[in-house]
């Protein structure tokens, strides 16, 4: 009896856990995961949205292979990451870890401030941006004519825009990753720390050896949705350079974005984003199996 | 088991109910009344000129009723508005298409074609020049009704500081562009991203020094020639001697670049007149002259606008066409007044020209009418990837340190290829 009970209130409580995960669900089925399926039908036709589709089979990933504009924006989208995350992580981090000694009157307002950008509408946070790196009227330049240093093109140069776009983003996202961080760095026990003080370790080696180390789990968190993040890299893009200046920050997506609604190729659109899908699941599969393997 | 199977019911029904409230009803008519959907992009008083006209339709007869809707934005409409509604097959029954994009509707059919709707006597009034540019295959497929011509725009006062004439040569401009350039103020104010509108305002420089993008009959680049490389080494040489801004904080059409005093000289069209009459009302501080030719070259300038177009899967393609043709194709009074009052801009028919014949020599208009239109020569109808692949050309020699040579011969392949794809 006692038995049956026990399993008939179980069976109630994973009806309750479906019930409340349902709505979600069908949202999911609607919003995501049927327009991914598709996405990769569409890819398999050739489609200018006007007219009706036209089965092609894998014509479409054919042609791509031989895209040197769609294989020069990936490489591009991985230059992005590669500047991008190592480059979100580490400030992050660093500023979480200097934040958590300050008095908690300071902490709360330093948290604040930093976290502001990441409240501000992507497109906004852009335009205010273009004004600061405007290279004749900007703020950015005036002070480095002050400074004696020379003028920098920034948005309007082929070498300096991708990096200038990284540094808004930068701008926005730091705040919030830095909080995270925050919240697991003060669930370390602070016996470790004492330990490692009457043990006479400095600063820098308690950081490395019990603080590190025990922010894994919080990091791979991080480097992975970051990763996918950098890879999906699309507003501020669209909003400064809009790809330019002579394509130095045309990103995959922007390129699936001209395919599709500037020359109206639709299926061949859907067959770049259902690759950069691919990638972009590869990786992220890959980061966790490394970061979790030493765990 | 049970327990998933009732959630999959569940979960199927709550789907179908999303789905069915997602997807709207495709209603056309109502009794007899024919409703008829048109949308644009316009926004304050070109908004106000499309809804008047729109209701004095309406009430002038009671067969058809339009209903007239807008994005108020053009890149929204032209890039998601318009290809989402005709990839769900719901397209609106008129529409507005501008040469950038008319290639692509007319490839896929979905423009229809107008020619048997032209009043009488109609289409002989039409500049022959500004219909060609919408016919494919013998059928006029779109009704032009504004010409907006491109002109350089100076400040008197900057030019006369630096006892500079206003340019009549490319050298001349680029020189008087370097030595216009302070600290402050930008030489001159072009175009800096990639888009229909930088390949727009570089058209006069090609034309003029007789160079083209394709052959007569559109088959064939003929990008890769001694006189495009010309025309784009000195657009490049404004970007690479810095006088021209790599990027501007004003948009490139908006004459505020000039009005504002923080460029001496822009390449602007026809509409930036009532602006600076109305925001930077300041009498004769500004001049107007024509795009400066090469030397031994002759002047031209490019004519854009936007013009009507019907769907051609509408159910209703000859209600639609009355309609635009009532609208810009019938009597003078209303094409008139939008090219006019509303914005400042030459009708496509010569006898609203001539009717605004008064209207057309006031102010800085007079230049535009006795100096630049005659050179006029409309935006050719290229399709969005020669458009992309001559707009690439652009940016290499502004911003990649190409020679207009190397540009051109790597655009020249991309143009080929392309024309080779769609056939």
């Amino acid at each position: 009896m006692k038995r049956m009970k026990k399993n008939r209130r179980k069976r109630n409580e994973v009806l309750t856990a479906y019930g409340f995960l349902l709505p979600n669900l069908v949202g999911l089925t609607v919003f995501v995961f049927f327009p991914m399926i598709y996405a990769f039908y569409v890819s398999l036709h050739d489609w200018n949205a006007l007219s009706p589709k036209v089965f092609i089979g894998f014509d479409n990933y054919v042609e791509m292979a031989s895209d040197k504009r769609w294989w020069a924006s990936v490489g591009r989208t991985f230059l992005f990451t590669l500047i991008y995350v190592p480059a979100l992580y580490c400030l992050s981090l660093f500023f979480a870890v200097i934040l958590n000694n300050l008095k908690q009157k300071y902490q709360s307002i330093a948290r604040t401030m930093f976290l502001l950008p990441f409240a501000i509408t992507s497109v906004i946070s852009a335009v205010i941006w273009m004004f600061l790196y405007d290279p004749r009227n900007g703020v950015l330049n005036q002070l480095l004519s002050s400074l004696g240093f020379d003028k920098l093109e920034f948005l309007g140069s082929t070498n300096q825009a991708l990096v200038s776009i990284v540094v808004v983003i930068l701008w926005i996202n730091i705040g919030y990753n830095m909080i995270i961080f925050m919240a697991s760095i003060k669930e370390i026990p602070k016996d470790y720390y004492e330990a490692a003080k009457i043990d006479g370790a400095s600063a820098w080696r308690a950081f490395r050896s019990i603080t590190f180390p025990l922010l894994r789990g919080t990091s791979t968190f991080i480097l992975i949705v970051t990763m996918i993040a950098s890879f999906t890299v699309f507003d501020q893009i669209m909003v400064m350079t809009s790809g330019g200046p002579a394509s130095s920050t045309e990103v995959s997506v922007l390129y699936i974005y001209k395919q599709a609604f500037e020359f109206l190729n639709m299926g061949y659109a859907s067959a770049l984003a259902v690759i950069l899908f691919l990638i972009i699941f590869i990786l992220s599969l890959a980061q966790l199996r490394l970061y979790t393997k030493k765990g | 088991m049970k327990l998933w199977k009732k959630l999959m019911t569940i979960g199927f029904v709550l789907t179908l109910i999303v789905m069915a409230g997602c997807s709207s009803d495709s209603e056309g008519e109502s009794g007899d009344v024919v409703t008829l959907t048109f949308s644009d992009f316009h926004s304050e008083g070109d908004q106000e000129f499309f809804e008047g006209l729109v209701d004095e339709y309406n009430k002038m007869q009671d067969e058809v009723k339009i209903e007239y809707t807008t994005t108020g934005n053009l890149t929204d409409y032209s890039n998601t508005k318009l290809p989402v509604a005709f990839a769900n097959n719901e397209g609106p029954d008129i529409f507005m298409t501008s040469p950038g994009d008319f290639q692509k509707y007319a490839d896929a059919g979905v423009l229809a074609d107008l020619s048997p709707y032209f009043k009488e006597g109609v289409k002989e009034d039409f500049l022959p020049s500004a219909l060609e540019a919408v016919t494919v295959d013998d059928k006029i497929l779109a009704l032009p009704f504004e010409l907006e011509l491109l002109g350089l725009y100076y400040n008197k006062t900057m030019l006369e500081e630096a006892n500079l004439e206003v340019p009549k040569t490319w050298d001349e401009l680029l020189a008087a562009a370097k030595k216009l350039t302070t600290d402050d103020v930008a030489g001159i104010a072009l175009p800096t991203d990639k888009g229909a509108y930088l390949n727009f305002v570089w058209y006069p420089f090609l034309w003029q020094n007789g160079g083209s993008v394709l052959n007569e009959d559109g088959t064939k680049s003929t990008f890769n020639t001694p006189e495009v490389a010309e025309a784009l080494d000195i657009w490049g040489s404004f970007f690479q001697e810095g006088a021209a801004p790599s990027k501007l904080q004003i948009d490139p059409t908006d004459i505020g670049n000039l009005g504002g005093g923080t460029a001496a000289m822009q390449i602007v069209g026809t509409w930036a007149i009532p602006m600076l009459e109305s925001e930077y009302a300041d009498g004769d501080e500004f001049g107007l002259a024509p795009i400066p030719i090469p030397e031994g070259g002759k002047h031209a300038t490019a004519a854009g606008g936007w013009k009507f177009a019907v769907n051609a899967k509408s159910e209703h393609v000859k209600e639609a066409a009355d309609f635009i043709m009532w609208a810009v194709g019938d009597d003078k009074e209303r094409p008139l007044e939008y090219v006019t009052e509303t914005k400042f801009a030459y009708a496509p028919r010569q006898s609203v020209v001539e009717e605004g014949k008064e209207f057309y020599d006031k102010g800085l208009r007079k230049v535009f009418t006795e100096e630049i239109y005659d050179s006029a020569i409309p935006e050719p109808k290229f399709g969005a990837e020669v458009v992309d692949a001559v707009g690439e050309a652009l940016q290499n020699v502004m911003f990649g340190g190409m020679s207009g040579k190397e540009a051109a011969k790597i655009a020249d392949e991309k143009i080929q290829s392309i024309l080779d794809s769609k056939k």
